[in-house]
């Protein structure tokens, strides 16, 4: 216990110097591994050298003095597993109450004590999507996260060179919490479509009404009146200007096909759609028009819309030429995405490359961080897993998870108590083990308390 | 007992009966200060503490009309003084509530348009409301001033009631109840991490929608300021339209007034603080916790801090672990040192060099030296903990000119007790507040070796007791039922039910009785609300004297008589 707190202690005085505010980056040689490399295929018996953070060289034989050494013999090390579509290290995630709030921010409300960043480390993730729920057509900005659980500071946990995205949602969580919880708009599938194309052109004239003030204000001498201001048409007009990515809670082909083809029409290209369970329905066109579908691998039917389903669905859609990502949107099944990612394989038959890119560098490639993460390269920062065994085997096992070179996750060294804050009122009492609900329309069960049965007990 | 919520209504009601209570119940002392005989005071022959560190022994202070006249070993009292002898009596400077609640009420909010839309509802229903002045809400007559200026607390800085942006604070002195006692009004904006109205259904319902309307407002302000200063100085411009909550943002957006943030915990610090980044208002956090996590960044932002003097209760340092598991054992463990890290905020703060004050929100008037004497048992100087009460208080909300010391020219406010500041035995003998003297019952010194929560034999409360409140709904009565239990005692308390009709009864938990004074709680189901009732109240043979309250809605005085039980 005492060590716990003392390496807590000194992980925390490590934060509060400002002159640290740069985030951790290690260095650490990992020797005789088997190494997946995703996209270069797979090296026997091979040496990683990691230096300040980046992967430095891959090869045979290599050495490096004062950097720790792991011999990984009979381990396989695989690049750090990403998840596209998550809510962990959240204080809140879904402002639920209108149907665009694309103002508000992820970035705002991390909570870097979560200890489920713990438990994704030891899943092996290395990278999650900190996503806005679904309950709006339009949702918030998401953020996406670096695991480096232990410094208390939200900042930290920011990847700060990854792109810019944000959650739509369609179908039946928005319908069914403006349109029926709240009687507005939408209240069905073409009232959605009719909130994303209004908050456009909307979008359009806003933008257009500040460059017109921007432009006379250039004039010398010249007295315009500035225009409101609205952070939420300011983030529709970059994701116009393809500045932003849009990640989409999707199910029904329609729903996903009537998307992109507002997309389309509004010449926006940078979008991926999220569960797109009827995605194979679609699939040629989800492979021209988009970045992509992030799917589950075998969850469905927690409500009417979710019916038409398949275990064959990221086979499919991969040998469709769509980019493929397997994610959580849970806390629970973000420590075993290999797994997940196995049955895929286990249905449609992919091989083990195809199937560990739906973990790695497919999900990397739907955030716009391929350069920098996913795949085991000389110059990719070096965010990697050891595992005992195969990771696409039942019997594997996490053994080292580092981010940058930093190891946050060590089979041998896993505490019992690894919160890194405790409440001074936290009344103690057992903990059972239970799976949590999923957590997309977290914080707006209130919408549904008139609808009886626990049909929305699995809440994407 | 009962609390309609429609509490305002009653409030001169209220006034009338606390006038009455203490006037009978408590002839020698005078704690609503009415009695003055002359406006000049010479307190003699005490030790004086003008400043943190600063004493005089055997000194004088001499009070003229509400101001500080002289200090010193040296002062020739003039002969209308009235003169205090103050020997083995100790002076401080009055003390100063960075941010209080105390006699503010909740404004009356609109009813919601038929036509209401939760995804776009006015500034009012989302608790946006920075025009508001929180003295429109202010009851200088409530009991709460009465309970706080009885720990010694001369001056006040007024929080005002409401949603994410409740309105502008005011800075009071607790004075005689004959002034408005008002030092200066909208000297902070207040923001909150609370969402609109209604709960998480209308925008904006999270910290999510808070930190982006926050902006919005904000953002706009600035452009509406603009516009206006541009339309003032050009012709052929559109006229601004006009938006009370723009308006009531331009002393902040110019950097007039600062912003009174509310904040938990160190992210909702961060959260503060990176508005603040973003936006370059004056800050003060006020009701912070973990801020050990975030000194540098306090620092670097310049922003003040209001610490508060609630202190969690201790439910885990004297817990049993002997019999627990290895794994409940190391978790109790943490939780002890969760609770001994909030003990230590107020040194942590001193440490880091961060100049706090305090703030009395949620916390309970009677706890305050008690609190205090916590923090500097963990680490907290006794000198920092009189600064914050004081000086650092006033340089905070910017009245260190005439608040803040015991210096000649400042107003005449000053607590004086019967021992040093934090002694165990110390108590309050008066407080000067305004220039008016509010005096206070000393009770004899406590048994040193008296139990907790057994009684030393002068002091019996089990039996049969009836009792009367007054609240602003009226007067209300019921009985107690206590019975010794052990080294404890356990109780049932009876009342008016508030959904009408009859008595309802609840057990009365936490009963606790030291030397003399009686303490305990109860829940009342009212409206299918759960209201906490906490009762505190001086035994004295068969009264018991006190006051009952309820922490939304203030704190009333209740008597209670012991009735012999016949069969």
């Amino acid at each position: 216990m005492k060590k716990i707190i003392s390496i807590i202690a000194a992980v925390l005085v490590m934060g509060w110097n400002p002159a640290n505010s740069q985030t951790q980056k290690g260095s650490v040689l990992i020797k005789n591994a088997t190494v997946l490399t995703v996209t270069k295929g797979i090296l026997e018996d091979t040496d990683v050298l990691v230096e300040n953070g980046i992967i430095k060289k891959i090869g045979k034989g290599l050495t490096a003095s004062n950097v720790t050494t792991i011999d990984a013999k009979g381990k396989y090390l695989m690049p750090g597993i990403i998840d596209a579509h998550s809510h962990v290290a959240l204080d809140a995630v879904n402002e639920g109450t209108a149907p665009i709030t694309s103002e508000v921010r992820m970035a705002d409300v991390i909570d870097p004590y979560d200890i489920g960043l713990y438990r994704a480390l030891a899943g092996g993730v290395t990278v999650s999507h900190a996503m806005h729920g679904s309950a709006n057509a339009i949702g918030g900005q998401n953020i996406t996260l670096k695991h480096r659980y232990g410094s208390g500071i939200p900042d930290d946990l920011i990847m700060k060179d990854a792109a810019r995205t944000i959650k739509f949602a369609l179908g039946e969580n928005p319908t069914r919490v403006h349109g029926r919880g709240n009687g507005i708009q939408p209240r069905s599938r073409m009232g959605v479509e009719a909130v994303i194309r209004n908050g456009f052109n909307d979008a359009i004239q806003y933008k257009k009404s500040w460059e017109t003030y921007n432009n006379a204000s250039k004039v010398k001498g010249a007295t315009p009146v500035p225009p409101k201001y609205s952070e939420r048409l300011q983030t529709l007009a970059e994701i116009l200007d393809g500045k932003i990515i849009i990640h989409c809670h999707s199910y029904r082909a329609d729903e996903i096909y009537m998307l992109i083809n507002v997309c389309r029409e509004f010449g926006i290209t940078n979008i991926v759609f999220s569960h797109v369970n009827e995605g194979f329905k679609v699939a040629p066109e989800l492979a021209e028009y988009t970045m992509g579908a992030s799917v589950f691998a075998d969850w469905w039917a927690y409500k009417f819309e979710v019916y038409y389903s398949t275990a064959y669905n990221a086979a499919i859609l991969t040998q469709n030429g769509v980019i493929t990502s397997i994610n959580s949107d849970s806390g629970e099944l973000i420590r075993h995405l290999y797994h997940e990612a196995g049955k895929a394989q286990r249905y449609g038959e992919l091989t083990d490359e195809q199937t560990l890119a739906l973990i790695t560098i497919n999900p990397a490639k739907q955030l716009g961080i391929a350069d920098k993460v996913g795949s085991i390269e000389e110059g990719k920062q070096a965010d990697l897993v050891i595992f005992n065994e195969h990771p696409l085997s039942v019997y594997a096992i996490p053994q080292m998870t580092f981010v940058d070179g930093v190891k946050y996750f060590d089979i041998n060294e896993d505490q019992n108590d690894m919160r890194l804050k405790v409440e001074a009122t936290e009344s103690i009492e057992p903990i059972f083990l239970k799976e949590h609900d999923h957590k997309c329309m977290h914080g707006v069960d209130f919408f549904f308390t008139n609808f009886g049965r626990n049909l929305f007990d699995h809440e994407h | 007992m009962i609390m309609s919520p429609k509490l305002q209504v009653f409030k001169s009601i209220l006034v009338l009966v606390l006038f009455l209570s203490f006037h009978e119940s408590k002839a020698q002392s005078d704690p609503i200060g009415e009695k003055r005989v002359t406006g000049t005071i010479a307190i003699k022959n005490a030790t004086i503490t003008t400043a943190p560190g600063k004493t005089i022994q055997n000194g004088t202070i001499l009070i003229k009309n509400g101001l500080i006249e002289a200090v010193g070993t040296n002062v020739t009292i003039p002969k209308e003084a009235q003169v205090i002898s103050a020997d083995s009596l100790f002076i401080y400077p009055g003390f100063i509530d960075g941010a209080s609640n105390a006699g503010v009420g909740k404004p009356t909010e609109p009813e919601k348009p038929s036509d209401f839309n939760p995804a776009n509802p006015s500034d009012e229903l989302a608790g946006i409301t920075p025009w508001r002045n929180v003295v429109d809400n202010y009851d200088y007559k409530n009991n709460q001033v009465y309970e706080w200026r009885k720990s010694g607390f001369t001056i006040a800085q007024l929080i005002p009631e409401g949603g994410m942006i409740p309105g502008k604070t005011a800075i009071v002195v607790f004075g005689n109840s004959t002034s408005t006692n008002i030092l200066s009004q909208n000297s902070a904006m207040v923001v909150k991490f609370q969402g609109a109205r209604g709960g998480a259904r209308v925008y904006p319902g999270t910290p999510l929608g808070i930190m982006a309307k926050f902006r919005d407002v904000y953002k706009n302000a600035e452009l509406a300021s603009r516009h206006s200063k541009l339309f003032a100085s050009n012709s052929g411009l559109n006229r601004p339209e006009i938006n009370k909550t723009y308006e009531a943002l331009y002393p902040v957006v110019d950097n007039n007034i600062p912003v009174l943030f509310k904040v938990s915990d160190d992210l909702e610090i961060r959260r503060a603080l990176s508005l603040q980044k973003e936006n370059g208002f004056k800050l003060i956090l006020a009701g912070v916790h973990d801020v050990e996590k975030v000194t540098n960044e306090i620092i670097s932002a310049k922003a003040f801090v209001l610490l508060p003097l609630l202190l969690p209760d201790d439910k885990v340092t004297k817990a049993k672990t002997e019999d627990l598991t290895e794994e409940m054992q190391a978790r109790t463990k943490r939780v002890q040192e969760a609770y001994q890290n909030n003990l230590k905020q107020a040194a942590s703060l001193e440490a880091a060099g961060i100049p706090f004050g305090f703030t009395s929100m949620d916390a309970k008037s009677g706890d305050t030296f008690k609190n205090l004497r916590l923090m500097v048992e963990n680490g907290l100087t006794e000198n920092t903990a009189l600064a914050a009460l004081t000086i650092n208080a006033a340089n905070i909300l910017g009245i260190q000119k005439f608040a803040g010391t015991l210096e000649k020219g400042k107003l005449a406010n000053m607590v004086i007790l019967t021992g040093p500041f934090l002694g165990e035995d110390t108590q309050v003998k008066h407080v000067i507040a305004d220039g008016f003297m509010f005096d206070y019952e000393v009770k004899p010194k406590k048994n040193g070796n008296g139990e907790k929560n057994g009684n030393n034999g002068a002091v019996a409360i089990n039996g049969f007791w009836e009792y009367t409140a007054d609240t602003p709904a009226g007067s209300s009565s019921g009985t107690l039922e206590i019975k010794k239990e052990g080294d404890g005692y356990s109780g049932t308390i009876t009342y008016d039910n508030p959904d009408g009709g009859g008595k309802a009864s609840s057990e009365m938990k936490n009963i606790s009785l030291s030397g003399s004074s009686i303490s305990f709680s109860f829940d009342v189901a009212a409206n299918g609300m759960a209201l906490d009732v906490n009762v505190t109240g001086e035994v004295n043979g068969d009264q018991i004297s006190g006051n009952l309250s309820l922490s939304e809605f203030g704190s009333f005085p209740m008597n209670a008589t012991k009735k012999p039980i016949s069969f």
